[in-house]
């Protein structure tokens, strides 16, 4: 008899999480109509749950048209083995024990339904209003679902039984129901939590909706999966549960049920007597009319947890497109890395998502490279893809293009190699430090952690450099101690920039440090990363959606729309004279707190879908100088003066300068 | 430390609502079973016995139920659980604690180590996404999850005991065997054991391989575990410090709620098998009306499984600094 | 003087931190007063943790004040009592959420809001007048076809249009005044303009009032036409939006400002040892709550809670030692950082 429920592993959300590092795919949608039922066709374990549960249903229906004898009446031979006549034999007592299992079937399913439907109904009840009313009822209601859940239901039943023997069916129903709603109620109560924080909520009371309205009609219906789930787990544990009590003869021994067959068969020591099929069958319809449960509840979990799924990317479909006229300057000593035509896709239900696309970008020794574009444009991507921080568990392939950092082609290393370079010659920075830092290890353990993988350090010398990066970023060295949640925002933003100084790597990558931190703080910040960029003399890669935050501190700026390089030069130069169109347009859309008061424009439209990207130029479609041509072909990156730009306004510029110049030359 | 004084609370609350339930249970049954069958009784069975019920019920023929529930609650706590009807006049606390060690060596070691494996094998899988393992498990154990521990145990009797022979059909040692600590009877009771312990084994499993690989892969996805591979840790450390010691933190919460399931299944098993232990007690009870007995193993089961539960908390406190701030 | 739209006065919101014995309160909005004209754009600017959201929640009515009263057309809000005066102050001042992807019920088309605004609002409404409002509103905040855009679900579209909705389903009201809190820092840059030139536009064409919460004091000054400026729950200065810009007053203001990143402008002075942890109130002492990390401080400001105190037309700063030109006392500190 068992029945785990599967707790849930990370707090249930209905939307996708902040699409930073995630493929461009629209979110999740789950929680309704057509797109569950979708979802559940398209999953494997839920088909073969769905045509169990359904073979079972019709046999409870019509028991009678299907079985082919009286289930009762003891008119055969005992004890036959099975047979044309009888497939699974007959009982001790001379009934057909197939009859018996097909009549049997409907006392399992009603007590599964009504189980299921009683404990769900008081699983939303409790959980939902507990997390709703929150406070003192709160406290009081999970309370109360905790002590029941622990409680050893099972014995507890057994315990009732013993002093109401041979209870009916209603009996049954009623105490099961009572007793099995705890673990769905604690589900729903943690999802409506969640929920309770989600501003649709807070709308709704804005708009004066009653309490009443907003429990049926705002919470539930965004927690259809979880209440089937719910239901789910309930009737599994009802089937196992009733077997059980049956099987230990606390049921009805008259009652047409797979339970009371095993008892009788237990009692009739069917195993020994060569009855085996007795008592074999009944068990396997337990078990199997559980699975369908089981079944159908594991794959509502994985699909609405889409961490769960496994998609597997399939280039084929991508295109073959030419490289891009790329910068051929010799690789002299002082460029350390080489991004030569990267692109990385993306797995997703619509085919592959090309994230990156054919990216060219070269860094030089001590440089600040600020790395710029919209949600969703491949930023992130492109910074893990050069990280070699892409492939499972995270979605998102290198399909094609080379990345050679200090002479060597990154996307070729091995693991093996990979590791031995990873941290002492380029380091990460990510968004986050909350998420980044192990939460449950001090910020010493993740140091030295840091520091054994690539040296022979002792503890003594560990902890004296880890002092020493500390100092560097200004936090008292006393926070060693602390665990990442211990320290505020700013600090463990420090800390993981400490962290990535341990060796003082060539390269440090950073992906947004500072976005989760107010003005202030990313004022100061920035500032301490450029001071120590500037003294220690590494490179930085510097990814953000801010171009204004990395005006005053990187050299060059390369400037992303919709997967590509729209535009790629020097910072001041890129602010002062913008020259591709969607650059300009992303500069005029930052008010300003100098000079007269201006209106803005902004930029109308969105980016285009990745999963079916334009034909032409990607920014054609919001942009103000879209002409026919631009509209149909995709124009290459065009050198400007040192400037690459992937418009056509500069291809006679950029003609009139090759021809003047003679030669390709080289990017700043 | 608050987390643990807050866990003791539950504790004895949760223990004090199993006493109450014991306590009030026959006297909500319809006909209030107590007093029914104190009356059949009477004159039946000598006036200890008659006693016995008494304490079993908390019925004091003078008190008011406030009263009775009182000097039951005391009785409790004095281990006063009256006398068994089974095995007359033995004081069922005897008794019960002739079961227990048969129940914590079968059903204590199989469940931590089905916990154990379970967790262990859950994490590989997570880990190896999308290989052999991953691809075979989830299927199997989600639908053994849903097979009756007790049908298994019909059929591993039949397979294994029946047609094969390899492994005695019943009980806890042979009859023949004398009990105590001799080479000769460990050996016996340890064969004795390998059936119930399997079929155990078996059905729990499958629990904790799907809820730590699903836990795992959820946090494999987790910035800290990409972070660790950026800093170019091996492998094994990313698993288990990272990955696998996050993990497995709800999977304890996940442990601490399942018990009580897995205790259920024990208890069938040890019927089954007529093994001596708790589970089995406790059916023999009720099948003879012993009320006495049965519900002072009702509450030892209860004790057993919150203890497990405090356990799975502590271990919490100590894997996860977060609780220990009471954050 | 006359009445102005919305009046707060005294206004102090305390949350209970800690556990169930636990008497630490957190002070999250403490004596602050204010007033919001018709047809008035104001903003009120603050780090994160300095209580502009809780402003924002008690003048919606999700929480109530542990003291002091705002007045809606020179009405208490405390004085409200029945189902039907608490609707009609909803509707004047309905909200606008800072999360455009948890603002809106994914399991309902995006007309859910509106059309559920008119049933509770404008219960007078047929079918066709409905139908009509909604293409009005949406129409209205740019939102075309109007009719395609009602039937979508909510994830079928992009973040802008998402808290377009949300303008929408605010204007459904017919409303006074628009509390949006922080209704772009969630979008791309690229359409945040679209969304702040969207509540000038409003302002134009339907006479709305805004309370615009926000961290972004550029955007601040790109819509509004006075600044509130919140640190640590008080209100620390206030004034005409170009006024508080250019000239600021209270050290937190010059300090927010000179954070500001702006390309246009050379790297603006800034106290790099001021790594800018805002401070948590929970039970403050008397005195000034930047004390700490103010270049200016002096023995008053730990002694005695500055008030606010008029300094000028409009302006008011809460600061002992502000003067009318701050730009006079610069501290050696500062000086020395911008030498670097």
């Amino acid at each position: 008899m068992t029945f785990q429920p599967v707790p849930a592993t990370t707090e249930p959300t209905t939307t996708v999480p902040s699409s930073a590092t995630g493929p461009p795919i629209p979110e999740s949608r789950r929680g309704f109509g057509t797109d569950l039922w979708r979802a559940v066709a398209r999953n494997r374990k839920a088909v073969v749950g769905v045509l169990l549960l359904l073979f079972f249903l019709v046999l409870s229906v019509f028991p009678g048209e299907i079985a082919p004898y009286s289930p009762t009446a003891e008119v055969f031979q005992p004890g036959l083995g099975p047979s044309w006549q009888h497939w699974f034999g007959t009982t001790a007592y001379g009934q057909d024990v197939l009859s018996q299992l097909i009549w049997g079937t409907r006392q399992s399913v009603v007590i599964a339904f009504a189980v299921g439907g009683l404990a769900t109904a008081l699983a939303v009840i409790v959980g939902v209003s507990a997390a709703y009313l929150g406070g003192i009822s709160d406290g009081f209601l999970s309370l109360i679902t905790d002590v029941i859940l622990v409680i050893p239901i099972f014995p507890l039943i057994i315990v009732i039984a013993a002093y109401e023997r041979n209870a009916g069916l209603f009996t049954l129903v009623i105490v099961l129901g009572a007793l099995g709603w705890s673990y769905g109620a604690r589900q729903l109560r943690a999802q409506t939590l969640s929920l309770r924080r989600r501003d649709f909520l807070e709308a709704a009371r804005v708009r004066g909706e009653r309490k009443s309205y907003v429990i049926l009609h705002e919470i539930l219906p965004t927690m259809t999966s979880l209440i089937v789930a719910s239901f789910l787990g309930a009737a599994l544990y009802a089937v196992l549960f009733a077997a059980g009590l049956q099987f230990i003869g606390l049921g009805d021994p008259n009652s047409q049920s797979w339970g009371t067959m095993l008892y009788w068969a237990e009692n009739n020591e069917a195993l020994g007597a060569n009855m085996v099929l007795w008592a074999i069958t009944p068990g396997v319809c337990v078990a199997l009319l559980g699975a369908a449960f089981a079944l159908l509840n594991y794959a509502f979990d994985e699909i609405s947890n889409p961490a769960l799924r496994l998609r597997k990317l399939d280039i084929t479909g991508t295109r073959e497109r030419p490289k891009d006229a790329t910068i051929t300057a010799p690789t002299t000593s002082d460029r350390i890395l080489e991004v030569r035509g990267l692109s990385v896709a993306y797995a997703s239900d619509e085919g592959p998502v090309v994230a990156v696309d054919n990216v060219d970008f070269d860094l030089h020794r001590g440089e600040f490279l600020g790395i710029v574009g919209e949600s969703g444009c491949g930023k992130s991507t492109l910074m893990y893809a050069i990280a070699r921080l892409l492939g499972p568990p995270f979605s998102g392939e290198i399909t094609d293009g080379e990345v050679i950092f200090r002479g060597r082609d990154m996307v070729k290393l091995g693991d093996r190699q990979l590791r031995h370079i990873r941290w002492r010659e380029f380091s990460v920075v990510m968004q986050s430090a909350m998420n980044a830092l192990n939460p449950v290890l001090t910020i010493e353990a993740q140091m030295r952690d840091a520091c054994k993988a690539h040296s022979k350090m002792s503890d003594k010398e560990i902890e004296k450099r880890s002092i020493e990066v500390l100092k560097l970023v200004s936090i008292d060295p006393i926070h060693l101690l602390s665990y990442p949640h211990q320290l505020s925002g700013g600090m463990r933003q420090r800390a993981m920039i400490a962290m990535a100084l341990l060796f003082t790597p060539d390269l440090v990558i950073m992906d947004e440090p500072t976005s989760a931190l107010d003005v202030v703080a990313q004022r100061s910040l920035m500032m301490q990363i450029k001071e120590l960029q500037e003294r220690l003399g590494f490179a930085v890669i510097f990814v953000t959606h801010d171009m204004s935050l990395v005006s005053h501190f990187s050299d060059r700026l390369l400037v992303m729309y919709a997967a590509q390089v729209a535009e790629f030069g020097n910072t001041r130069q890129l602010f002062d004279n913008p020259r591709h169109p969607y650059t300009r347009a992303l500069l005029d859309a930052f008010p300003s707190i100098h000079g007269p008061r201006v209106r803005l424009t902004g930029i109308p439209g969105s980016p285009p879908d990745l999963a079916r990207p334009p034909q032409g130029c990607r920014f054609a479609a919001r942009c103000p100088h879209a002409t026919p041509r631009s509209i149909a072909v995709e124009p290459p990156l065009f050198d400007v003066e040192g400037d690459l730009v992937r418009c056509f306004l500069y291809e006679e510029s950029a003609a009139e300068e090759n021809v003047r110049a003679g030669a390709t030359e080289g990017v700043a | 430390m608050r987390f643990v004084a807050r866990r003791l609370g539950f504790f004895l609350l949760t223990l004090w609502a199993a006493v109450t339930l014991n306590f009030l249970i026959p006297r909500l049954m319809p006909g209030n079973a107590a007093l029914a069958m104190m009356s059949r009784y009477k004159g039946r069975v000598n006036p200890q016995a008659i006693h016995a019920l008494e304490i079993a019920f908390g019925i004091h023929t003078h008190q008011s139920l406030v009263g009775a529930y009182f000097t039951y609650l005391g009785d409790i706590a004095r281990g006063h659980f009256g006398i068994s009807l089974t095995f007359f006049p033995d004081a069922v606390s005897h008794q019960v604690l002739q079961a227990l060690p048969w129940t914590l060596a079968l059903v204590g070691t199989t469940t931590i180590l089905a916990f154990v494996l379970g967790t262990f094998i859950g994490l590989i899988s997570a880990w190896r996404r999308g290989g052999m393992l991953d691809g075979a498990l989830p299927p199997i154990f989600v639908i053994t999850s849903a097979f009756p521990y007790f049908w298994l145990a019909l059929l591993a009797i039949w397979l294994f005991a029946i047609k094969l022979g390899w492994f005695p059909e019943s009980g806890g040692y042979d009859v023949t065997t004398t009990v105590g600590w001799s080479w000769a009877f460990v050996e016996d009771a340890i064969r004795h054991s390998i059936l119930p312990a399997a079929t155990i084994l078996i059905t729990s499993i499958g629990g904790w391989i799907l809820t730590m690989r699903n836990n795992a892969i959820s946090v494999l996805a987790e910035d800290y575990v990409r972070m660790a591979r950026a800093k170019g840790l091996k492998p094994w450390r990313i698993m288990w410090t990272y990955a696998g010691r996050n993990a497995i933190l709800p999977n304890l919460t996940g442990f601490a709620m399942s018990l009580g399931f897995v205790v259920s299944g024990a208890i069938l098993v040890e019927f089954v098998f007529n093994y001596p232990g708790v589970g089995w007690m406790f059916l023999q009870s009720v099948e003879n009306q012993d009320y006495a007995l049965m519900q002072a193993l009702f509450l030892m089961i209860t004790v057993a499984v919150l203890l497990a539960i405090l356990a799975a908390d502590g271990a919490t406190a100590v894997l996860d600094p977060r609780t220990r701030d009471g954050a | 003087m006359s009445e102005p739209l919305l009046r707060a006065e005294g206004l102090t919101r305390h949350f209970k931190v800690g556990g169930l014995f636990s008497r630490k309160r957190l002070h999250a909005v403490d004596e602050v007063n204010f007033t919001i004209g018709k047809g008035e754009i104001v903003a009120l600017v603050g780090e994160s943790g300095s209580g502009k959201s809780t402003i924002a929640r008690l003048l919606a009515r999700v929480y109530k004040p542990t003291s002091g009263e705002i007045y809606f057309e020179g009405e208490p809000l405390s004085r409200i009592r029945s189902r039907k005066q608490r609707l009609a102050y909803s509707s004047d001042v309905p909200m606008v959420f800072q999360d455009p992807y948890s603002s809106i019920n994914p399991a309902y088309r995006v007309s859910h809001g509106i059309s559920r605004a008119l049933t509770l609002h404008r219960r007078a409404m047929g079918r066709k007048a409905r139908r009509n409002e909604l293409q009005r509103v949406f129409d209205a905040v740019g939102l075309v076809p109007a009719g395609a855009a009602s039937r979508k679900f909510p994830y079928e579209l992009s973040g802008g249009q998402r808290q377009r909705v949300g303008f929408a389903q605010a204007l459904a009201f017919r409303p006074k005044l628009i509390i949006a809190d922080e209704p772009v820092s969630m979008l791309d840059v690229s359409i945040r303009i679209g969304i702040l030139n969207l509540m000038t536009e409003l302002r134009e064409q339907e006479g709305v009032s805004f309370l615009y919460i926000t961290h972004d004091v550029a955007s601040a000054r790109y819509i509004a036409d006075r600044v509130l400026v919140m640190y640590g729950g008080h209100l620390v200065e206030q004034g005409p939006t170009d006024d508080v810009i250019h000239r600021p007053k209270h050290p937190y203001t010059q300090l927010l400002l000179a954070a500001v990143p702006d390309p246009r402008a050379p790297l603006g002075v800034s106290d790099a040892s001021d790594v800018g942890e805002p401070p948590k109130v929970v039970d403050p002492e008397e005195g000034c709550r930047f004390r700490a990390r103010c270049p200016y401080a002096i023995d008053r400001c730990e002694v005695e809670t500055p008030l606010l105190r008029d300094i000028g037309p409009g302006r008011l700063v809460a600061c002992h030692v502000a003067e009318a030109d701050p730009q006079e006392r610069r501290p050696a500190a500062v000086a020395g950082v911008e030498q670097r």
